[in-house]
C-alpha cells in the first residue's frame, strides 16, 4: 500500500470581496460578500514506502495548502487523502505520532531555551519514555552535530544551526514520514549543503519517505528521486528525477574561449554571448550533433578552453512553471496529472 | 500501514498520565523560559503584587469612610482580592497562551501544535507561561496569610477553589479567542470579555441586580470564580467545592468544544513563527 495517497483533493477557501465605493463599503460590513478561491483543484498521486518527492511549484501553486491537507492541518474540501493508511483530516493526532514535518518558517524549538530543553518537552509530546529519548537524543546529537549548540539559546543560533536543530526534533519520534515545507528557505549556501546531506542520510538510515517542497533545485537535485510539480491547484508533472532531467540533455551549452580573435559563423547556430575571443551557444541537441559543433568549434582558431554544460534543472522547471494548466503542460508533453505508478511505467519503459 | 510505527501510543501507559507528564513538562519549560530573563521576571513579579495592592489600600480608605459595600467588609474585599488573583494568574501560568490563542489562530500559529500528538487545545494554551502572573498568583497567598495566618485548613479550602477559579477563567478567555475561527479577528469581544470579568468579579455581589447576576453566573461567570467561592470559603462549607469543580468542568467542555467546531474552519497561513 503507498504510504500516501492522494485522490482529487481540493480546497477552496473564502476570501471577502473587498467592494469598491463607499456605499458598497457600508453595505459590506452589514452583508458581506465572498468568492472562492480554489487553492488546490483535484490533485492525485501516490506516493510509495521510503519515496524521496520533491513537491515544486511556484508562489501560489498550491503546494503548502497540499502539505497541510495531507497533515491534516487543513480540512480538504473535496477528494480525500490517505497518509500511512490513515485518513489525515479525521486521525491528524495518531497519524502525527508517525509522521514528522519541518517548516522552514515555523520553529517548533522554544526560541528562548536550548534545543535540549525543547527536545525533553517533544520527548513528553510525542510519550517517548526517557531512556529512549536519552538514547535517540545521542544518536541525533552525533549524526547532526548538535554537540557545540545543544545548551545554547536557540535565539543565539544562526538560521543553518537552527533548521539543523529543527530537523533533528522532527526525526526525534522516528518518525516513518518526513514533510518538509521549504526547509532551506534563507539558508546560505554551505547551511544549504548540509541540510540536504543530513537529510539524504536521514532517508537512508531510517528509510524515511521523504515529501519536500522546495524552491532550491539544489535541494531537489540531491534529495530526491522524484519530482510532482503543481501549478494554479493542478499536478503538471509527476515523473521521476531522471525523467525531469533528461529533458535537459536534450539542450547544451557549450562555451568557447580562443587565443585570438576569430570568426564564428556556424549554419544554423547562433551565440548567446560573443566577445571577439569567445563565445557560448545553445545547443538542441534533436537538431545539431553535439560532437560536429564541437569539433567545427575547434576548427576555427587557437582553442585555449571549450566547456559543454547542461541545461540547468531550473530552466526546464521555469518553463513549466511559464505554462498555464495541466492541459496546456500535456499539450507541451509533460507527463502531467499521472500517477506515480504511471510515471515510474513509463520511466522504466524508456530506459 | 501504522504497524510499521516505530513509536506507537500507548507505551508509558493511559492517556491521563502522558498528559499529566506533558504539563508537567511544559510547565517546566515555560518556567525556564520565563527564567532566562531574571530582572524582567522579578521586576513584573514585583510590579504586579503592587499594581494588587494599589487596590487594597484603596478599598482601605473607601470602605473605612462609607462602612461596608454591597454587604461586603473590608476582609471580605480582600478575600474576593485574594482568590480572583490566584485564580487568574494560575490560570495564565500555567496555560499563558489563553488570551493569544486568537492571535495564534489568525496568524496560522496553529500548524505547529496540530502536527503534534497531543490535543491541539491544550497544547497550545500549556505552551506559554505569562511572567506577570506568577505575581497575581503569590499575591492571593500573601493576601490570604495576611487575614488568616497560618490556618492549614483555610489555605487547602484556598487552594481547591483557586483550581475550578483558574480552569473558569481559562475557559472562558479561550472560548472568547475561539470565536475568531468565526468571526475572523475576535479581539474586541476578548479584550471586552476579559475586562467584564476581572471588574464584576472584583466589586461585592450586593452591588449587582437580580439580572446582571444571571448574567455573572452564566456568559461572564464572575460568579463562579469570586462570589460563590467566597461563600464557601467564609464558612469553611467543603461540600460545595465539587459543585464548583463541576461548573468548571462544564465551562471547560464548552471551551473545547467551541474550539474543536472552529478548527474545521482553521486556515493556517504563511507568516514566520518562533516559539517563545
Amino acid at each position: 500500500m503507498p504510504a500516501i495517497i492522494a485522490r482529487d483533493l481540493s480546497k477552496t477557501f473564502k476570501t471577502k470581496v473587498r467592494p469598491s465605493g463607499r456605499l458598497a463599503a457600508l453595505r459590506s460590513l452589514v452583508k458581506p460578500e465572498y468568492r472562492d478561491v480554489r487553492a488546490v483543484k483535484g490533485v492525485s498521486f501516490e506516493i510509495d514506502d521510503g519515496e524521496l518527492v520533491a513537491f515544486l511549484g511556484p508562489n501560489g501553486a498550491g503546494k503548502s495548502t497540499t502539505i497541510k491537507m495531507l497533515m491534516g492541518i487543513l480540512r480538504p474540501t473535496g477528494g480525500s487523502a490517505t497518509v500511512l493508511g490513515l485518513d489525515p483530516a479525521e486521525d491528524r493526532v495518531e497519524l502525527s505520532r508517525y509522521v514528522g514535518a519541518v517548516f522552514g518558517q515555523k520553529s517548533q524549538l522554544w526560541f528562548h531555551l536550548p534545543p535540549s530543553d525543547s527536545f525533553r518537552l517533544l520527548g513528553s509530546i510525542y510519550e517517548i519514555d526517557d531512556d529512549d529519548r536519552r538514547w535517540r537524543e545521542a544518536e541525533l546529537i552525533e549524526r547532526f552535530g548538535l554537540a557545540p549548540y545543544w545548551d545554547v539559546p536557540v535565539r543565539k543560533l544562526s538560521l543553518g544551526e537552527r533548521i539543523r536543530c529543527e530537523l533533528a526534533a522532527s526525526l526525534l519520534p522516528s518518525p516513518v514520514a518526513l514533510f518538509l515545507d521549504e526547509p532551506t528557505i534563507g539558508l546560505d549556501v554551505v547551511a544549504k549543503r548540509e541540510i540536504r546531506q543530513l537529510l539524504a542520510e536521514a532517508a537512508r538510515v531510517d528509510d524515511t519517505t521523504i515529501f519536500m517542497t522546495s524552491h532550491d533545485m539544489g535541494d531537489i537535485e540531491k534529495v530526491c528521486k522524484r519530482a510532482i510539480i503543481i501549478h494554479h491547484g493542478e499536478v503538471v508533472v509527476d515523473e521521476s528525477m531522471k525523467a525531469l532531467k533528461r529533458r535537459s540533455l536534450s539542450r547544451k551549452y557549450v562555451g568557447v574561449r580562443y587565443a585570438s580573435p576569430v570568426d564564428l559563423e556556424l549554419p544554423g547556430l547562433s551565440p548567446v554571448k560573443r566577445t571577439p575571443t569567445a563565445a557560448s551557444f545553445e545547443v538542441d541537441t534533436s537538431r545539431h550533433s553535439l560532437a560536429e559543433v564541437v569539433r567545427a568549434l575547434a576548427s576555427r582558431g587557437d582553442l585555449e578552453d571549450i566547456t559543454v554544460e547542461d541545461e540547468p534543472l531550473e530552466n526546464v522547471i521555469a518553463a513549466i512553471y511559464e505554462t498555464r494548466s495541466g492541459a496546456e503542460a500535456q499539450a507541451l508533453g509533460l507527463n502531467a496529472s499521472k500517477g506515480a505508478g504511471a510515471a515510474r511505467a513509463g520511466e522504466a519503459a524508456s530506459a | 500501514m501504522l504497524g510499521t510505527g516505530r513509536n506507537g501510543p500507548g507505551r508509558l501507559g493511559g492517556r491521563t498520565r502522558a498528559y499529566a507528564r506533558f504539563l508537567r513538562d511544559a510547565f517546566v519549560v515555560n518556567l525556564k523560559a520565563t527564567l532566562e530573563y531574571r530582572v524582567n521576571f522579578i521586576m513584573q513579579f514585583f510590579g504586579m503584587m503592587l499594581n494588587n495592592a494599589a487596590f487594597a489600600a484603596f478599598w482601605l480608605v473607601l470602605i473605612g469612610r462609607t462602612g461596608a459595600v454591597g454587604g461586603y467588609g473590608f476582609s471580605d474585599v480582600m478575600l474576593i482580592w485574594a482568590l480572583v488573583s490566584t485564580s487568574f494568574g494560575l490560570a495564565h501560568v500555567v496555560f499563558g497562551n489563553v488570551r493569544q490563542l486568537g492571535r495564534i489562530i489568525m496568524e496560522g500559529g496553529l500548524d505547529v501544535y496540530l502536527l503534534q500528538p497531543k490535543d491541539a487545545w491544550i497544547n497550545v494554551l500549556a505552551s506559554r507561561t505569562v511572567v506577570s502572573a506568577w505575581g497575581d498568583l503569590a499575591y492571593g497567598f500573601i493576601v490570604l496569610a495576611l487575614m488568616n495566618g497560618t490556618n492549614l485548613e483555610r489555605l487547602a479550602l484556598f487552594t481547591a477553589l483557586a483550581v475550578p477559579g483558574a480552569l473558569i477563567f481559562a475557559a472562558t478567555f479561550a472560548a472568547a479567542e475561539s470565536l475568531t475561527f468565526f468571526m475572523g479577528n475576535s479581539s474586541a469581544v476578548s479584550s471586552a470579555l476579559t475586562e467584564f470579568m476581572l471588574s464584576f468579579s472584583l466589586y461585592p455581589e450586593g452591588i449587582y441586580g437580580h439580572g446582571m447576576r444571571w448574567i455573572l453566573y452564566s456568559i461572564v461567570p464572575s460568579g463562579f470564580v469570586a462570589f460563590m467561592p467566597l461563600r464557601v470559603f467564609r464558612s469553611l462549607d467543603w461540600g460545595l467545592v465539587p459543585l464548583l469543580y463541576l461548573v468548571a468542568a462544564a465551562y471547560v467542555g464548552l471551551s473545547y468544544w467551541l474550539f474543536r467546531a472552529g478548527l474545521r474552519r482553521y486556515e493556517s497561513g504563511n507568516r514566520m513563527d518562533a516559539r517563545v
